[in-house]
């Protein structure tokens, strides 16, 4: 018993120290990103001008990509977690592509209305979530195949609607789509960082509160159900708070690629898999690696600029198949 | 020129049944031939040979043996040809392409608008989807997108060449049209002389050089009209879209319209003909004068801009989309709208 409790306040301790490491990375790596950019700035004696470059352009994209990258890792840690499958996330799954979708509907129809945009996005990511989860589902339980699978449909799916959709609009309007679908964090204004603020506090909160029972369904939807977790409203709770986080991410910068594959999965590297732990340290960990991709994203080539979401597959897809071998 | 129109009667139109057909449709619109010549040719064809069969087959005989003597000290080439001419297109590559050429396709806005303009839009049997303007344009066949265009329709329509622009990075579909034995003439106009060459090209490809010529008199003289030398050029800023924002770089025909016009593009040096570019950049390169390249999402400077010189003192112009993106002739009048603009004092 003493020892179980030592070991329980050993890992604790771990927990506390992992934790404070990842917020003081995320504050070195804010701060990074801050004073890195295409135009250089004196960290002191700013002139109007350049202070209205850092405070207007600068800090507002460094923030909407810590909301994005915390957005799409805590939505990954989730479906993980739920699905039991550690390929499990937003992009691979089409819940990214359902946002994309939505975005785009309100894009090419509903252009005037500021607001249908996240709503839009909300709803599709919901909807791709709920057909993916249809498809996996079956009275058997999931395999990884099927859900690899149906991820795949459903993402060709809709990128072909998203193609057909593009055929609509014109030259200019054509090319500034594509960047936007890559994932591109250059439209962040402030209305957008709070937005995706709002939405991201309220999906991990949401999340960490069905921390204990997903931890308990890991182990086995059916199992779970025999300790007395409510199965159903578990899953409600998780495909709602990871649409509703998709959703505000996508419609903000795009389709942000492999952030919610690599962040989770590192974390439960570090940290193990218990999801009281794993969904706030994916969220810090997802904004880190998102302002630090953006920041690659914005000085690489500068005055030009990449999409985010190249950097990140980039960093992501070759990371991944180095996890997938050394496991 | 006598000797072409013989060489035609015997090759292209191999026998006298399509003689006939050929020129008659010369006295019909286009649409009209091509409807006779595509559906009715069998049927036609049919009646007169069961009639006719004999007679036909000895002025057949008969004139192929005239072609053939006059195609072998000419051309070298058999008798069923079309008479050929070899021109090289902006690419350097060797096309050979039919005297007279009476049936193109354009895979570009602006290819089109310079056909037009030197006088043969009325050979043009294809357009692409984005061809709006001339007027007339509009009522031509449709094949598909620059990016897209439809094969298929287009091999359909037999033309005798194809006109593609580099900027609508077509090359992947030449091996195809080549391989449907359809020439392939590449333009690649970098600059306002490069405009201005390209109609002198196309007229001489066309047989209308005289209408060619007058064109690019008329456009030379009013584009020198624009050159105006200053000492300390403004400062431009030239907004392709707002979110997210593009500009013009190296290699875009606006920034040497920008230079001729008496100012200078804040962009010039980026890589890249149309560059996105970091908004920080965008505002701290401060510019004097933004112009807007027109259209729906691009009505107003971007946000960042909200400081600038321009901003504060209103001096953003809007020039339509068409005129800025698109090396047709037009070209000359967003040449002249951007020294307006610069230098309205020199216009009074």
């Amino acid at each position: 018993m003493a020892l179980t409790q030592r070991s329980q306040r050993t890992q604790r301790n771990r927990a506390v120290w992992l934790g404070g490491a990842l917020l003081l990375l995320l504050v070195v790596v804010l701060l990074g990103a801050a004073m890195l950019g295409a135009e250089r700035l004196p960290i002191l004696d700013l002139s109007e001008q350049q202070w209205s470059i850092l405070y207007d352009i600068r800090v507002p994209r460094i923030l909407l990509g810590a909301c994005v990258g915390a957005s799409l890792a805590v939505a990954g840690a989730g479906l993980q977690s739920l699905l039991r499958n550690p390929l499990a996330e937003p992009y691979l799954l089409g819940v990214s592509n359902g946002a994309a979708l939505g975005t785009m509907v309100a894009f090419v129809f509903f252009q005037s209305l500021e607001i249908t945009r996240p709503l839009l996005a909300f709803a599709g990511a919901g909807l791709a979530t709920i057909a993916v989860y249809r498809m996996v589902k079956n009275r058997t339980g999931m395999n990884v195949e099927r859900l690899v699978l149906s991820g795949v449909i459903v993402t060709t799916f809709l990128s072909s609607v998203i193609v057909m959709l593009t055929t609509l609009l014109d030259a200019a309007k054509l090319r500034s789509f594509t960047f936007w679908l890559l994932g591109d964090l250059s439209q962040a204004t402030r209305n957008g960082v709070y937005l995706s603020l709002g939405a991201v506090v309220i999906g991990t909160i949401i999340l960490m509160s069905q921390a204990r029972a997903l931890n308990l369904m890991m182990v086995g939807e059916r199992d779970a159900f025999d300790f007395g977790v409510e199965v159903g409203r578990v899953r409600m709770m998780v495909f709602g708070a990871s649409s509703l986080v998709v959703g505000a991410a996508v419609a903000a910068s795009g389709s942000v690629g492999y952030v919610g594959l690599i962040v989770p999965h590192l974390v439960r590297l570090t940290v193990g898999s218990d999801n009281r732990l794993v969904v706030p340290f994916s969220a810090i960990a997802g904004a880190i690696f998102v302002v630090f991709a953006d920041t690659i994203a914005r000085t690489a080539i500068a005055p030009r600029e990449l999409p985010v979401g190249a950097v990140t597959a980039l960093i992501g897809a070759p990371m991944f198949i180095y996890l997938l071998r050394r496991n | 020129m006598i000797d072409v129109s013989r060489q035609n009667i015997a090759g292209k139109h191999g026998n006298f049944c399509n003689n006939a057909l050929f020129f008659w449709s010369m006295n019909v619109d286009d649409g009209k031939a091509r409807r006779f010549l595509l559906k009715d040719k069998g049927e036609r064809i049919k009646e007169k040979v069961g009639r006719k069969k004999r007679f036909i087959f000895l002025l057949l005989a008969l004139l192929a043996a005239c072609g053939g003597v006059k195609n072998d000290s000419a051309t070298s080439s058999s008798v069923s040809q079309v008479p050929m001419r070899v021109v090289t297109d902006d690419l350097g590559r060797t096309v050979t392409v039919p005297v007279k050429i009476t049936r193109a396709v354009s895979l570009a806005p602006s290819l089109t608008e310079n056909i037009f303009a030197v006088g043969a839009g009325d050979r043009l049997v294809g357009v692409t989807t984005f061809c709006n303007y001339p007027e007339a344009a509009k009522s031509i066949a449709k094949i598909g997108d620059t990016m897209n265009p439809n094969m298929e329709s287009i091999v359909a329509l037999k033309p005798d060449v194809v006109f593609v622009s580099t900027a609508s990075q077509i090359e992947a579909f030449t091996k195809t049209l080549e391989a449907n034995g359809i020439a392939v003439y590449v333009t690649n106009p970098k600059d306002l002389e490069g405009l201005f060459e390209n109609l002198t090209n196309l007229g001489r490809l066309f047989g209308t050089e005289s209408a060619a010529d007058i064109l690019v008199t008329q456009l030379r003289d009013r584009s020198n009209k624009c050159f105006i030398p200053v000492r300390a050029p403004q400062r431009v800023f030239v907004q392709i879209s707002k979110e997210p924002l593009f500009t013009i770089g190296r290699g875009a025909f606006v920034t040497e319209l920008v230079k001729t016009a008496g100012g200078i593009s804040v962009t010039a040096d980026v890589e890249s003909a149309y560059p996105k570019i970091s908004k920080e950049t965008a505002s701290a390169l401060d510019p004097e004068v933004i112009i807007l390249s027109e259209s729906d999402d691009n009505k107003e400077p971007n946000e960042v801009f909200n400081n600038s010189p321009a901003v504060k003192k209103g001096r953003v112009f809007k020039i339509n989309a068409d005129l800025l993106s698109r090396p047709g002739p037009r070209l000359v009048d967003a040449l002249d709208q951007i020294a307006k603009d610069l230098h309205p004092e020199k216009f009074k």
